[in-house]
């Protein structure tokens, strides 16, 4: 039974959570995929393994962290060990399947920017930087990229390419030597995939409540838009239940 | 002689200009006591690494202690960014040789195996990339595959001058146990040429003896071991004490301009002589007692 009361964040949360089948591993930073690998796990993927970089492996938290370095989010993990296990002997050995990625800008080829925003030569204000982020975006067999929709997130180029997406679109990836490339975007209006050929980003499905013009109005480049474009399957109850009640009580990662 | 020895007998042990691995990440086992004494002292030009930069790090960026730091980006998780580290970078004051985590963590890792280089997959077609050849091209390169004949990207070890490691248990040796996930402490340690502990408790080598499959730091790489309860704070140490949310706030607070990280440093660094006036200053022990760990949850 689909749930009428949800917001943009826990329908993003469960098409990520779809993104993810049983028996794969995932890599996920804080936020939203925390919520997605936990919804996934709880529900349609019991045996998903969920790996955090820094050396935590299957974690069972009950409170919310404020990040990575929050012990919170290592509660009864069933490994605890270090960068080089995990993104080393697992991402970079290829047995990554899905990493989850976010970042301050995208653009058409899902190259991802978490590092910059103006003139990486001149005047710049700069934010984060990768963390295991590029790393993710190198060696997973795929990844999905969950951002905002709003035409400064959603760019003609971004400033600064921390994590490589399609890079120049055609086989661009593949001539640098890099493995997997994004398959999805999420955002709060719509999901993205992309052309096989092109690798330009393409619509897939628009969020319920909301319209193509929208959408569109909301990027700073043009998307492929396929002539039938389906509306996104909206959450269930009972995933909206999980997310409020288990995965995500105190709203910290919904915000 | 001992390696016992007390903060500023190791810091003193620092020359100036020396590559020194910090161990914290973002808000969590942090060099924080280190860090202030350092500042204290004086040190200046530091060379230092980490895979993800820490509150350690930005404290010293701060005080311009650092010359160069070489990481994989880094935050005050949700309590904000690294503001001193993130302005050393836009003003050019700061020499920022920016990777991403595993990029230092294999640098590390060659260091440790006593290797040339390493190759590595990530990196490559990113701006990350373009940086580095133009601010680092002596640290990144290109090497063919002997098997295949295939290009891989190859980074250059990394082997700092010392490691100073934030643990939970060290005997006076130096032989460490490290609790929770270790990112990249272990190949921090065996890359360096030696390594400070800072142990929150002191044991018995009789204790590490009976459970030595838990040692990550092996006490002959050690030359000084302080012992220093309460030295990451404000940040957390797994199964010992959580991180301080409120002093954090005000530090990322503070930092967001260059007068209020003053403020900040003459308060909590320059008013106190050591790390026991520290205490004393952020609330003492009532204040450090709401802190501590619960022994199930590890925060």
């Amino acid at each position: 039974m689909y749930a009428e009361d949800y917001t943009p964040f826990e329908l993003m949360a469960v098409a990520g959570a779809r993104e993810l089948k049983d028996g794969e591993i995932v890599a996920v930073g804080i936020g939203l995929p925390v919520v997605a690998s936990f919804l996934a796990k709880r529900t349609h993927a019991p045996r998903l393994t969920i790996l955090f970089e820094l050396g935590v492996v299957d974690p069972e938290p009950i409170h919310t962290g404020v990040g990575l370095a929050d012990p919170r989010v290592w509660y009864r993990a069933t490994v605890m060990s270090s960068f080089v296990d995990m993104l080393g002997m697992v991402l970079h050995r290829g047995l990554v399947d899905v990493g989850f990625l976010g970042g301050l800008e995208t653009d058409a080829y899902g190259n991802l920017n978490t590092t910059l925003l103006g003139d990486p030569w001149g005047q710049f204000t700069h934010f984060v930087g990768s963390g295991g982020a590029n790393d993710i975006a190198s060696s997973a067999k795929r990844t999905v990229i969950i951002i905002r929709h709003e035409a400064r997130k959603l760019k003609e180029a971004v400033s600064f390419i921390t994590s490589p997406g399609y890079l120049r679109g055609g086989d661009t990836r593949e001539a640098a030597g890099l493995r997997g490339g994004p398959v999805r975007v999420i955002t709060d209006k719509a999901i993205f995939g992309f052309d096989p050929q092109t690798r330009w980003m393409r619509l897939e499905s628009i969020h319920p409540h909301t319209t193509l013009e929208d959408v569109l109005a909301n990027m700073s480049f043009h998307p492929l838009v396929p002539d039938h474009l389906p509306v996104t399957e909206p959450p269930t109850v009972e995933q909206v239940r999980l997310i409020r009640e288990e995965i995500d009580p105190e709203r910290l990662y919904a915000g | 002689m001992g390696k016992l020895a007390t903060l500023a007998e190791a810091v003193e042990s620092i020359p100036p200009g020396a590559h020194v691995a910090l161990s914290g990440f973002a808000i969590t086992r942090c060099n924080m006591a280190f860090a202030r004494e350092v500042i204290r002292q004086g040190l200046r030009g530091l060379t230092i690494s980490q895979c993800v930069g820490g509150m350690d790090a930005d404290l010293l960026v701060g005080a311009g202690v650092v010359k160069r730091m070489i990481y994989g980006g880094g935050s005050l998780d949700r309590f904000g960014r690294l503001n001193n580290v993130n302005r050393g970078i836009e003003s050019g004051t700061l020499i920022a040789e920016e990777y991403s985590s595993l990029s230092v963590a294999f640098r590390y890792l060659a260091g440790a195996l006593g290797l040339p280089f390493i190759p590595i997959r990530s990196l490559r077609g990113s701006d990350i990339l373009t940086r580095l050849q133009q601010m680092a091209p002596e640290n990144v390169g290109v090497v063919q595959d002997p098997f295949t004949g295939e290009q891989w990207l190859a980074l250059r070890p990394l082997v700092p001058d010392v490691a100073v490691v934030q643990v939970q248990v060290a005997d006076e040796e130096g032989n460490a146990w490290i609790y929770g996930p270790r990112w990249d402490n272990e190949e921090q340690v065996k890359a360096s040429q030696r390594v400070i502990v800072i142990t929150e408790q002191l044991v018995p080598t009789e204790i590490i003896r009976r459970d030595p499959e838990r040692t990550v730091i092996p006490g002959f790489k050690v030359s000084h071991v302080v012992h220093l309860p309460f030295s990451a704070h404000p940040t957390s140490v797994y199964r010992v004490y959580d991180y301080d949310a409120e002093h954090i706030r005000e530090y990322a607070a503070a930092t967001r301009t260059t007068e209020g990280f003053q403020t900040y440093l003459e308060k909590y660094v320059f008013s106190v002589q050591d790390h026991w006036e520290y205490l004393e200053l952020i609330g003492g022990m009532k204040h450090l007692a709401s802190l501590m760990a619960d022994p199930i949850l590890g925060y």
